[in-house]
């Protein structure tokens, strides 16, 4: 049995190595090639000094490199914190500098966005292709530079399941992100019940749509390598166009989709879905925001021959409850659960009088097992927040963690999820915290007050609007206030509309009246 | 309505450049991708759409969405132009 992530790839690559392991923009890898390829960074990162424990951080546009990186990292004994490379550059440094990367696994042009005196963590990096011009900087190599390293074994290291494997950076309340260690045990508490529950075998095809700093990519890869399948990365580009994406998944003859709901919402809208197309697929797996019931009930009519599934779960647990649809139930649901506890994970309801509820009660979602992260990187404060002692077990100290999520369950035993107990919003399936916008836009020396809302969308889930008070009136304008968020936050972060106001209207106890703002919003939408 | 040739160009570049400006990029060429540099995304795709068939009087399936039609300011001129020239052939026949 498996402990550590990487035996997943020397297992598959000992039983299927000439089979495809991963394939992007038409280049792919065998898992021999992986195997070794991965052996090779490993040995690399060791011979530059990278220790068991020290964060490596990879910061390129998804490619089969990125694959080689996760196991390299991982086969090297360090924890590997995948970098988005569409965030703006202050955030990146913000990342590097937090959990003090130490080794960059990067393509130029994105190296090209960081100040070298920005991070002075970075003691070398390893760009994904030759070099253009020359060393572009000191202690910058290129891909080849792997060729000199052993290839046939990974370097000696002494691994438990408990060490860290990832760290996921998500959206800070704070302003800042925070980043949730995971360890080895956390991702295959998870990869072990999928394996079970959706048999994936080696002549699957998986798709990955999600990026890699988004945890749905860790059931893409470790799924895909565990059971020697094929992982195929959906171009950045294809995704945007729905069309071209259908045409993607039938070309590519996946047969295991695991996407946000609004990427398969607009598939249904806009991608001339036809069972008779996608053949291949038999399963699609959906999670990170409610999948609207108008077009889910669309895509069950669409592809009568497929399974779906609901999975649910925060970064800090990956998935930990999952629903299969019930095609006959189907049509007359009005809510589709988050259902059930994955095996090894237990889920439970706790309520304002600290109880735990039954059937029909709401309370806050709570999860245990070994599927939980130990914390947030270097937050200890956060983490007591998040993580709390299992106050309903008395007989030895464990953790459980909070989700902040509201559900209730019903006579079956499956949760139906309700809403969030803060400002934490989900819109494209991205999880973002009002405050960070907030605080990205407090940071414009012309902003005196700023509040952002949701206003619910049923294709997006939500959008983004933020109302801001200017110290001076007619000193700011909307667009400059986007650009300005642009250089803080994703662009997923950014308010899609900014309305300027002369000051917030406040509750009675003086705070800014959120829920007032947030009923003009939705008025405003209808 | 329909738009003159020669401005189908410039109604294109003030929608990209309009999206654009909202996301902190400033400038973008003829030929730049426009899903890479993030101005055109799952939404944003769609609004475009939307804005041609209203300001430049094609109509534009579903299945005509594609990245080959849609990847720069250049190619959305020439796809434009392309379905522009098959209207009027169309119509033409019909008369």
């Amino acid at each position: 049995m498996p402990y550590i992530l990487q035996q997943l790839l020397t297992q598959s690559a000992e039983r299927h190595a000439e089979r495809t392991a991963v394939c992007a923009r038409g280049r792919s890898l065998s898992y021999r090639e992986l195997n070794e390829r991965s052996n090779q960074l490993a040995h690399f990162l060791r011979e530059h000094g990278v220790k068991k424990g020290d964060r490596v951080g990879l910061f390129f546009p998804k490619a089969v490199e990125s694959v080689v990186a996760m196991f390299g990292a991982l086969k090297a004994g360090a924890v590997y914190v995948p970098l988005d490379p569409n965030q703006p550059a202050e955030r990146i440094i913000y990342i590097i500098s937090n959990c003090g990367i130490k080794a960059l696994v990067a393509s130029e042009d994105r190296l090209r966005t960081l100040d070298p005196a920005a991070i002075p963590s970075v003691e070398f990096v390893l760009l994904t292709h030759e070099l253009a011009n020359g060393s572009p900087r000191p202690n910058t190599f290129p891909w080849s530079a792997l060729t000199s390293f052993p290839s046939s074994h990974a370097p000696e290291l002494e691994a438990t399941t408990t060490d860290l494997a990832y760290i996921l950076y998500t959206s800070g309340s704070t302003g800042r992100p925070k980043g949730v260690m995971l360890s080895h045990q956390n991702a295959l508490t998870f990869v072990e019940w999928c394996a079970e529950m959706f048999q994936i075998k080696c002549d699957d095809r998986l798709s990955n749509h999600a990026p890699l700093h988004f945890d749905l990519s860790v059931f893409d890869v470790y799924n895909g390598i565990k059971a020697g399948a094929s992982v195929y990365m959906v171009p950045d580009e294809t995704a945007v166009f729905p069309a071209s994406l259908a045409k993607w998944i039938e070309q590519e003859q996946i047969t295991v989709w695991y996407s946000v709901p609004s990427a398969l919402v607009h598939l249904v809208l806009h991608g001339r879905l036809s069972a008779e197309k996608l053949v291949k697929l038999r399963l699609i797996l959906f999670a990170g925001e409610v999948f609207p019931q108008k077009y889910l009930k669309q895509l069950a009519e669409l592809l009568p021959h497929i399974e779906l599934y609901n999975l649910y779960g925060p970064t800090e647990t990956n998935v930990c409850t999952y629903y299969r649809v019930d095609r006959a139930k189907l049509p007359g649901m009005d809510k589709l659960p988050i259902g059930r506890a994955c095996a090894n994970t237990e889920v439970f309801a706790v309520d304002e009088h600290d109880r735990i509820v039954g059937v029909g009660g709401v309370g806050e979602l709570y999860v245990r097992g070994p599927a939980v992260t130990p914390g947030y990187w270097r937050d200890p404060e956060k983490t007591a927040k998040m993580c709390l002692p299992n106050r309903f077990q008395p007989n030895f100290d464990e953790k459980m963690y909070r989700t902040g999520d509201l559900v209730t369950p019903d006579e079956n035993g499956d949760y139906y999820f309700l809403g969030r107990r803060d400002s934490q919003i989900k819109s494209r399936g991205y999880r973002i915290e009002l405050g960070e916008i907030e605080a990205a836009l407090l940071s414009h020396s012309g902003v005196c007050e700023a509040a952002a809302v949701a206003v619910p969308d049923e294709e997006v889930g939500n959008r983004i609007k933020a109302f801001v008070a200017p110290h001076q009136p007619g000193g700011l304008s909307a667009v400059e206030l986007q650009q300005h968020c642009a250089t803080r936050v994703p662009k997923y972060m950014i308010p899609e509309f900014i309305e300027l106001c002369e000051g917030l209207p406040k509750t009675s106890t003086g705070k800014i009246d959120r829920v007032r703002l947030s009923q003009t919003s939705s008025r405003a939408a209808d | 309505m329909t738009a003159e040739p020669g401005s189908i160009k410039g109604l294109i570049r003030q929608f990209v450049m309009e999206s654009g400006q909202g996301k902190g990029v400033k400038e973008i060429g003829d030929n730049d991708s426009l899903t890479e540099s993030g101005v055109i995304d799952s939404l944003g795709i769609f609004r475009l759409v939307s804005f041609l068939e209203e300001n430049v009087g094609v109509h534009i399936g579903d299945d005509e969405i594609l990245q080959d039609n849609f990847r720069s300011i250049a190619d959305i001129e020439r796809f434009v132009a392309a379905k522009l020239a098959s209207q009027g052939e169309k119509a033409g026949s019909i008369q």
